[in-house]
């Protein structure tokens, strides 16, 4: 084992008190506020908060974007891995590329897009009107923005891992007459599980939090298009700080419960692991 | 002929892997394709497999044209270099893999398992991952999952190649007499002239794409047809001009001279030797140990030669002047090699 000395000590003690520091100013000391602000005025005050009418609702249509955002990206993740790792085509190295694009450019310029493609300005936007779709300012939009800003994280988590591996234990069932779906589930998903189970998770903590693209194509109509995150800023500018911090607290909650679930995959993908690498 | 190609080209872009390819193997035979890295023996491989699929040319297995026959469907087992086994899956159901894909009943499948198991010796391991077992176990299971389904031909990729040696040793006997016991059709390849020459039945020898020669073993290493198998066997020196080297037919257009360790005979000038007259000085360069012998390095008429002396012989030092008698040896003219033989074996010796 590696022998501590005097200086080796100071050091590993000067990095650990920074981390702690920073974790503790940066991240607790915030929470912690979130959680005493939200119950100044008591539990009932609170609990009024949250179980308002326009809190609910909104709390609805950020599960309902969230569970949409993750089954479509979801299948895109996966095809898009598969793609990129299985096959050699024109213009791998662009996809490859545009499918990062979503988390570099900021979250408005995606709320942007939106507005301008399907928008009054659109060129489209007669043929929606004649076919009675609503994007702009409705549910349709926000789902749309919430799955641009999410489109990476499964693919991304997916690609190193398939990538790592090659194709010869798919060639073997094949070979043995193994269909394309049994080949997947016995032999590819397996090895994939955990990674994509963590990308699951990262695509709807991501999903729940995004506050800038939808902002812009939402349009804050309350009980309709307001989203949790929304629904906070919109608390905060009518100077109702107690709700405001009610609710963002059932997004701390939220926050929590996914890491605890991803500590759970991460525990398990390890415990699995040390069996079968 | 239970396996034939006929007329097989393959290109990898501008790389000429396969350059009309055509063999046959009898049923029941055990191959061997031998070749240096990229002479494209996988891809013959593969090809029969159907994970490749010939540029043009006929594959044929037990009388009927293949190409067209999807790779699950053409009832071949295969095993991988890597040997690819499924790394989630325990031994027993790697080997049960190819059985449930035919959808055969639970009681079968653990029937011909438990069979397979016993076979390749690894009772009792039925429950370990492939992550747990060693290099040679593997090979074993990935041997044992390619039988399953009862395949009439077998194609290994470089079997042993993962291996170390000493365990290779053993899994070679063993697979020969495997592959015997169970009577299958198998084509295994491999780089190493000595697995090829001490496993196979009969030895296919590609190089560039093409095929050099095919024979039995010891055929192919005594009768090398062509300049390229002369020189890939046995531990070669390999000049130019042997003109220098008395007692030898010319050849016209003669290019290079390759002579194998085992042409040449090193005696000490004190020993006696029936051919003293017809042999040449040579200094020795280099003794070196070798295990089974002692392998010496001897520089006749400027050319070095290697030569082996037993551990019975009387010892000989560098520096040592010595006779040094050439029984045989191969000379290539453009593709062709010849076999010339020293002119002093035919005539009468009288030894005084």
């Amino acid at each position: 084992m590696y022998k501590e000395t005097k200086s080796s000590k100071a050091v590993k003690w000067f990095l650990i008190g920074v981390s702690v520091l920073f974790v503790v100013l940066m991240l607790l000391l915030p929470l912690i506020t979130v959680i005493t602000e939200a119950f100044k005025q008591g539990f009932a005050v609170y609990e009024k908060a949250v179980t308002d009418n326009y809190t609910v609702k909104a709390f609805w249509l950020t599960l309902e974007a969230t569970a949409l955002a993750v089954v479509i990206n979801t299948v895109f993740g996966l095809s898009a891995a598969w793609s990129l790792t299985k096959f050699h085509f024109r213009g791998k190295k662009i996809l490859t590329t545009l499918i990062d694009l979503p988390v570099t450019v900021s979250p408005i310029i995606a709320g942007l897009i939106f507005l301008l493609t399907f928008g009054r300005q659109s060129p489209i936007f007669p043929l929606l009107q004649d076919w009675d779709v609503k994007i702009v300012f409705a549910v349709p939009g926000i789902v749309l923005a919430t799955i641009f800003v999410t489109f990476p994280f499964i693919s991304r988590e997916l690609i190193p891992v398939l990538e790592a591996r090659g194709n010869d234990e798919e060639e073997a069932a094949a070979l043995m007459g193994a269909k394309g779906f049994t080949i997947f589930r016995k032999i590819t998903f397996p090895h994939i599980k955990w990674a994509f189970l963590y990308g699951v998770v990262l695509c709807a903590a991501r999903a729940m939090g995004e506050f800038g693209a939808v902002s812009v194509i939402s349009g804050h109509l309350r009980g309709k298009t307001n989203t949790l995150p929304l629904h906070v800023e919109i608390l905060f500018n009518e100077f109702q700080y107690v709700p405001a911090f009610a609710v963002a607290s059932i997004l701390v909650l939220l926050a929590i419960f996914i890491l605890i679930a991803r500590s759970l995959i991460e525990y398990n993908g390890k415990k699995k692991n040390k069996v079968e690498p | 002929m239970y396996v034939e190609l006929k007329n097989i080209n393959k290109h990898f872009g501008n790389f000429k892997a396969s350059d009309n390819v055509s063999f046959g193997i009898e049923k029941g035979k055990l191959i061997g394709l031998l070749g240096p890295s990229g002479s494209g023996k996988t891809t013959i491989l593969r090809m029969i497999a159907g994970l490749e699929t010939p540029d043009n040319g006929d594959i044929i297995i037990d009388g009927k044209v293949i190409n067209n026959v999807p790779a699950s469907k053409r009832g071949i087992g295969f095993v991988f270099q890597s040997y690819a086994l499924f790394r989630y899956m325990t031994v027993f159901e790697n080997i049960a893999f190819g059985l449930r894909v035919l959808k055969k009943s639970d009681s079968e499948i653990k029937d011909r398992v438990a069979e397979l198991v016993k076979l390749i010796g690894l009772d009792g391991l039925e429950n370990r991952y492939p992550s747990q077992l060693s290099g040679g176990q593997r090979q074993r299971v990935a041997f044992a999952r390619a039988l399953a389904p009862n395949p009439q031909l077998l194609l290994l990729d470089e079997p042993f190649a993962a291996i170390d040696a000493k365990v290779r040793q053993e899994l070679r006997h063993w697979l020969k007499e495997m592959i015997a016991k169970l009577g299958v059709t198998s084509i295994f390849v491999t780089h190493d002239q000595d697995e090829a020459i001490e496993v196979a039945d009969e030895i296919i020898i590609m190089n560039k794409g093409r095929i050099d020669q095919i024979g039995k073993p010891l055929d192919v290493y005594s009768t090398p047809k062509t300049a390229f198998v002369a020189s890939f066997f046995g531990q070669p020196s390999i000049f130019k001009d042997y003109s220098k080297f008395r007692r030898f037919d010319a050849v016209e257009g003669a290019e290079q001279t390759i002579v194998r360790p085992e042409f040449v005979k090193v005696t000490k000038k004190t020993e006696v030797q029936k051919f003293k007259n017809s042999a040449e000085e040579g200094v020795v360069t280099d003794v070196a140990f070798r295990g089974s012998g002692i392998e010496l390095s001897v520089l006749v008429n400027g050319v070095t030669l290697t030569a082996r002396r037993g551990f019975d012989e009387p010892s000989v030092s560098v520096g040592e002047k010595v006779d040094v008698f050439i029984y045989r040896i191969f000379v290539t003219a453009g593709d062709n090699a010849y076999l010339l033989e020293n002119k002093s074996l035919r005539e009468p010796v009288v030894v005084i």
